[in-house]
């Protein structure tokens, strides 16, 4: 039971991390935006179109910090996860097998 | 942008080489195909590197090249969103699904949920999804090589659709799995080749610094993309209501799932092992192509209203579909121009050839096969090969005429696949308590009000005030359509499977040792994946993302 424990738990965090990074993390960048925005003035232009206007706080590389994040999380990430959750399981399996 | 009026001789050149060699390639593969075992799932021989190859030319459509780039320049944060969730969904199908797909040793979806579940009525349920699915996801692919021919090549659009659909149909129908393997193993070096280059020289034209490395290269644009008058929205996530994001994830990742041309990939390799680290070299390089595309949207914003204003070029939105070409067209040169075309090609017949295969196997093994059961093999394969090319003439003949949408279509595709298809796979991996009976109830509930939704919606264009019934316009109705009915029906379909099987009597044991198997064990333990816990999360976390975004929608701020 202890390999299927091991099995269960690091698929379970291991999903839950990817989907953070490829489906839920931009629902957190709105939920949460005051970190990564700072909310001002809508500009005389936009006015007639927008109730309200953000301006990007933290820029890496010249990307806004939540952009950058989305586009590495969702790929390198997401690979890291699965190449990790593949080493467990690689390791689970020679163990099976013997 | 005009279509040409003149014949794009380089442009067609590579274009018909493509063409060519994709038929070679089928013609030398023939010789590995001696059973029925070879033409479906290319004898389970295929290692990681080529199916990770090959699985990405499936993932990448010719959308990545038509549509992709109009879609994001319309949508602007949601479009790059829609990717960066379909890159992590492979992961999704990496860890819930793939390797013990494998271990299962069936040949298709279709089969699988029929053995696992031990129901001949779930199969036939299972192949009239997936034919729904796979002509919801073929909508468009063709005619899409039809409109490369005419636009960009100046050939006539239904000399695209008719030799691509010949070329596709003939390869699909010679090679079997083989052919179809090596041959998307040679279009995704293709795809990577005739988008990066050109997509750098692009860059590199309108002043990006990391021009050579596209997927990251233009960080230095973005100060002066915000200050331009449409640039905002291009980095705003608060465009959208965040249960667009759920809906996205959910979509995604069981939509993958459930999509039978992607699960069949994993009957092809060698083992469980071959099958994970397929699925991460894919996700690195879709993820690498996806990556590229936000680019190229990216540019293609910045060009609409930067260079384009000084030289006088105006594209109206509908023709945002060739923004790829516009762009190599105006900042590189014509020999760029032609390997782009070459490389939507290449993308277009990938996916052709991937769901063709998938429906000739569920009709002739899983639809053929149940209703004469005392058919050989042999005659099988026979059947197949005949099978094969008569589907591959209808699909042609289908997309001289089709629905005219295709991003939005496979969008639905998704939708209809994760909650018919994807949820009975899932749990019949994870929940040994799951029945025949609770998958048929969820897959028909699943279905049905997600095939009904799109035909509202999509189909018919109705408006939710003008929808009869106020169910539909209440619950089910949302920003683009889908959206909203995927983060419904997905919860539910998980939620009626559950439910109902808690309610019937636990299956036979010899289907619930096929749990153990496809997990690697080689005794039999009823304590494992036979818990109450995973159950219970999953309704709970259903119930709460249907309750958002069927009553609490309207509340939160947008």
């Amino acid at each position: 039971m202890k390999d299927y424990k091991l099995e269960v738990r690091v698929t379970m965090i291991c999903f839950i991390l990817v989907a953070v990074t490829g489906g839920f993390l931009s629902a957190f960048f709105v939920i949460f935006n005051q970190f990564f925005f700072n909310e001002v003035a809508v500009p005389a232009h936009l006015a007639h179109a927008l109730k309200s206007y953000f301006v990007v706080k933290t820029t890496v590389m010249g990307f806004p910090l939540h952009y950058l994040l989305l586009i590495l999380l969702s790929w390198i990430g997401a690979t890291l996860i699965g190449a990790i959750w593949s080493l467990v399981m690689d390791k689970i399996e020679d163990r099976q097998q013997t | 942008m005009e279509p040409r009026n003149q014949i794009f001789v380089l442009g067609l050149i590579l274009s018909v080489a493509v063409l060519l060699i994709s038929v070679l390639i089928s013609v030398w593969a023939r010789r590995f195909t001696r059973s029925l075992g070879d033409y479906y799932v290319a004898g389970r021989s295929i290692g990681a590197l080529n199916n990770g190859l090959a699985m990405v030319s499936l993932a990448l459509s010719l959308t990545t090249f038509i549509g992709l780039t109009a879609f994001i320049i319309g949508s602007m944060y949601v479009g790059i969103a829609v990717y960066a969730a379909f890159t992590a969904a492979f992961i999704g199908l990496l860890l819930l699904a793939a390797p013990y797909l494998r271990r299962h040793k069936s040949f298709t979806t279709m089969a699988f949920i029929a053995e696992r579940y031990d129901s001949k009525a779930l199969r036939i349920m299972s192949v009239v999804v997936m034919l729904v699915v796979s002509v919801l996801y073929l909508a468009g692919n063709l005619k899409g090589i039809g409109i490369v021919f005419y636009w960009l090549l100046g050939v006539p659009e239904i000399w695209g659709i008719v030799v691509g659909g010949l070329v596709v149909t003939l390869y699909v129908t010679l090679g079997g799995m083989y052919g179809v393997t090596y041959n998307q193993t040679f279009q995704t070096i293709v795809l990577l080749f005739c988008l990066m280059f050109p997509v750098a020289v692009v860059l590199k034209a309108l002043g990006a610094a990391g021009w050579a490395f596209p997927p990251l290269g233009y960080g230095n644009m973005v100060p002066a993309m915000e200050s331009l008058q449409k640039g905002f929205a291009f980095f705003w996530p608060m465009a959208v209501h965040p249960v667009t994001y759920i809906a996205l994830f959910l979509g995604s990742f069981f939509g993958i799932i459930g999509l039978p041309h992607f699960v069949m990939r994993y009957f092809t390799v060698r083992d469980a092992r071959e099958a994970r680290w397929s699925t991460v070299l894919c996700v690195f390089l879709v993820g690498l192509v996806n990556t590229t595309v936000y680019a190229t949207g990216f540019a293609a914003v910045y060009f609409l209203n930067t260079k384009a204003v000084e030289l006088g070029i105006t594209v109206s939105p509908q023709h945002y579909d060739y923004m790829v070409f516009l762009l190599i067209e105006h900042l590189a040169n014509n020999t760029w121009l032609a390997v782009a075309i070459a490389g939507s090609v290449a993308a277009g017949l990938s996916t052709v050839a991937g769901l063709l295969m998938i429906m000739g196997a569920g009709l002739v093994h899983d639809l053929y096969g149940v209703i004469k059961p005392e058919v050989g093999d042999e005659r099988k394969l026979k059947l197949s090969y005949v099978a094969m090319f008569v589907i591959g003439i209808l699909v042609t003949i289908f997309s001289l005429n089709p629905p005219q949408f295709i991003l939005e279509a496979i969008m639905w595709a998704f939708g209809i696949a994760g909650a018919a298809l994807g949820v009975p796979i899932v749990l019949g991996i994870w929940w040994k308590r799951t029945t025949k009976q609770g998958v048929a109830a969820g897959m028909i509930t699943g279905f049905v009000i997600a095939f009904a939704c799109f035909i509202m919606i999509s189909y018919l264009k109705m408006d939710p005030v003008t929808i009869p019934l106020p169910f539909f316009a209440k619950y089910l109705y949302g920003p683009g359509g889908w959206i909203k009915t995927i983060a419904v029906i997905v919860p539910l379909s998980f939620i009626v499977t559950i439910v109902v099987s808690w309610l019937t009597p636990p299956p036979a044991e010899a289907l619930q040792r096929q749990v153990d198997e496809m997990h690697g064990w080689k005794d039999y333990d009823p304590r494992r994946y036979n818990g109450k816990g995973l159950p219970i999360t999953i309704v709970v976390l259903s119930v709460l993302i249907m309750l958002f975004m069927t009553t609490l929608y309207d509340k939160f701020p947008k």
